[in-house]
């Protein structure tokens, strides 16, 4: 049991490293980037690419990715979210989810229905493990992942609360009206808070890939599992999605355990619950009012 | 040369002609009483010379420089700060946070979180609060600091005092003393005709989007801005847009 509850957690690592992107832009841009799952896979395919074609160690790869993926986000927020977000609460879900549509196929166009993994080019790591007292092992690569994602939540949240780029990121959240009345670029902040998202995604990418194989549609999944991470993480808080995200992986194992079939049910057996716990107490009938707190809402600076 | 020059400015929601063809010069160190009605247009005029409302047609210049389309964070960066009515603070952000974010276009000059809690020592123990949480007096202070945090050469405060109790607005008003003789240029929003006339030099009074009053305070009284406020006399108001 103790063995189960481990590698969930180690596994709830790599779902918040996938959620932490998604759950920065809803939070602080208010944008459900449907898109995500799909810009995973685009950054694990270039990671694949770089790799494949110089011999390269994806780690080294993706340094050099972070950056494209950094630009491609920063594009998003200027060519599609942007716009959007002006036609109201529905249109950059639309838009997003359009956009997923488009990156999966030419995904497919280009690359073909093979599954590819990043694990060839990481030699042992792929099966390394730690032993731990109790004659458990747990992989090296799922630590370093969980890792991977306490530092990039702990760094986004750093940057958050306690850097200009930080208050003026969230002012621009709050209400980029009066963000720009008290002279920040709105426009740059949202272009830096997206680009920042996607880079986060160029990691979790990464770490999809060197888990196991990914192939031109795996983006839907990993969308999924962000997404409920998300929502049972509470949205309000990036270590709440760590939370979330590890409460996923454990009902998804606990399922796993019930029933061979119920890895995913159990997953969403508890996103539901958490769902439907915050609508009813919060008592409101918009699902964005219930994961938003009141002052944070678009417009409410006052 | 004027500070600020508004020329034939117009700003329209939709049909609707919120300004018509406003013109005023303002010079440097001169504090403007705004006056008007409810809906006479001074707040759309304001949000329209600090960049958050479009300009439909005039032209707006600050130093000379032509800002009619300037987006604003490049007005505060220009040196004109607005303090919006309502306050509009980020609730969830603390009051220095809040100061903080008024730096951001870096302009150099005396104002720092340090002086701004000097100016308005009612803030000093709330340093950490949330500004949701505070009283109506002590935002109002905060969106003040805020704005001079910027060290805007041409300040403007809409609705001062609105929803403040007397009290309050005298504090405000004391703190606010010590600026009004650094020789910044101020337009003000004071609905409390007695306490406009007593601190600026001179009022413009809008009726319906136009101006109707313009004049410098000793050579006005309250008896001729009270008729420009309600438009009496004044044959252009009520003509079709």
């Amino acid at each position: 049991m103790i063995n189960i509850l481990i590698q969930a957690t180690l596994l709830g690592g790599y779902y918040a490293l996938i959620a932490c992107g998604l759950a920065f832009m809803f939070q602080v841009m208010r944008v459900i980037n449907l898109a995500h799952g799909s810009l995973a896979i685009v950054s694990a395919y270039l990671v694949w690419v770089v790799s494949d074609t110089f011999g390269l160690s994806p780690f080294v790869a993706l340094l050099a990715i972070i950056p494209v993926m950094g630009l491609a986000g920063w594009l998003l927020q200027r060519l599609v979210l942007e716009r959007a977000v002006k036609g109201g609460e529905l249109l950059p879900v639309l838009s997003t989810f359009g956009l997923a549509i488009v990156l999966d196929n030419l995904l497919f166009q280009q690359f073909g229905a093979n599954t590819r993994s990043l694990s060839p080019y990481v030699g042992d790591l792929s099966w390394e493990a730690f032993e731990l007292p109790g004659n458990i092992y747990v992989g090296k690569l799922p630590v370093y992942i969980l890792i991977a994602a306490i530092v990039i939540i702990g760094a986004l949240d750093l940057l958050l609360k306690k850097t200009a780029l930080g208050r003026q990121i969230r002012a621009t959240a709050a209400d980029p009206v009066t963000a720009g009345l008290v002279g920040v670029d709105a426009r740059r902040a949202a272009g830096v808070a997206a680009a920042l998202a996607t880079m986060t995604v160029a990691v979790s990418g990464v770490a999809l890939g060197l888990r196991g194989t990914f192939d031109a549609y795996a983006g839907a999944p990993q969308l999924l599992f962000a997404f409920e991470a998300t929502i049972i993480g509470g949205a309000r808080s990036l270590w709440g999605v760590l939370g979330g995200a590890i409460i996923l992986a454990v009902a998804q194992s606990l399922g796993a355990q019930i029933h061979p079939q119920g890895f995913l049910l159990g997953g969403h057996i508890a996103f539901l619950m958490f769902l439907f716990f915050r609508i009813w107490r919060s008592g409101k009938g918009s699902i964005l009012a219930a994961f938003l707190p009141a002052a944070l809402r678009k417009g409410d600076a006052q | 040369m004027s500070m600020l020059s508004v020329q034939d400015l117009d700003v329209r929601y939709g049909q609707f002609r919120a300004v018509r063809s406003v013109s005023f010069d303002i010079v440097k160190g001169e504090i403007v009483a705004l006056v008007g009605a409810n809906g006479a247009g001074k707040t759309t005029m304001l949000r329209a010379l600090a960049g958050a409302n479009r300009v439909h047609g005039g032209a707006i210049r600050l130093n000379g420089v032509d800002i009619t389309h300037t987006l604003s964070h490049l007005r505060v960066a220009a040196g004109l700060a607005l303090v919006p009515e309502g306050r509009k603070l980020f609730l969830d952000m603390t009051i220095e946070e809040n100061l903080l974010l008024g730096r951001t276009v870096g302009r150099p000059g005396v104002w720092t979180v340090d002086k701004v809690f000097e100016t308005f020592p009612n803030l000093v123990k709330r340093r950490h609060a949330l500004t949701g949480t505070m009283s109506g007096g002590e935002q109002q202070a905060t969106a003040i600091g805020r704005a001079l945090m910027s060290n805007p050469e041409v300040l403007i405060l809409d609705e001062v005092s609105l929803g403040l109790s007397p009290l309050v607005v005298d504090q405000v008003y004391a703190s606010l003393d010590n600026l009004l003789t650094m020789g910044t240029t101020i337009i003000l929003v004071e609905q409390d005709l007695t306490r406009a006339m007593a601190v600026a030099d001179r009022v413009i009074c809008m009726l319906e989007g136009r101006i109707l009053l313009d004049r410098a305070m000793e050579q006005t009284d309250r008896a001729e801005i009270t008729q420009a406020y309600f438009g009496q006399g004044y044959s252009a108001v009520g003509e079709p847009a």
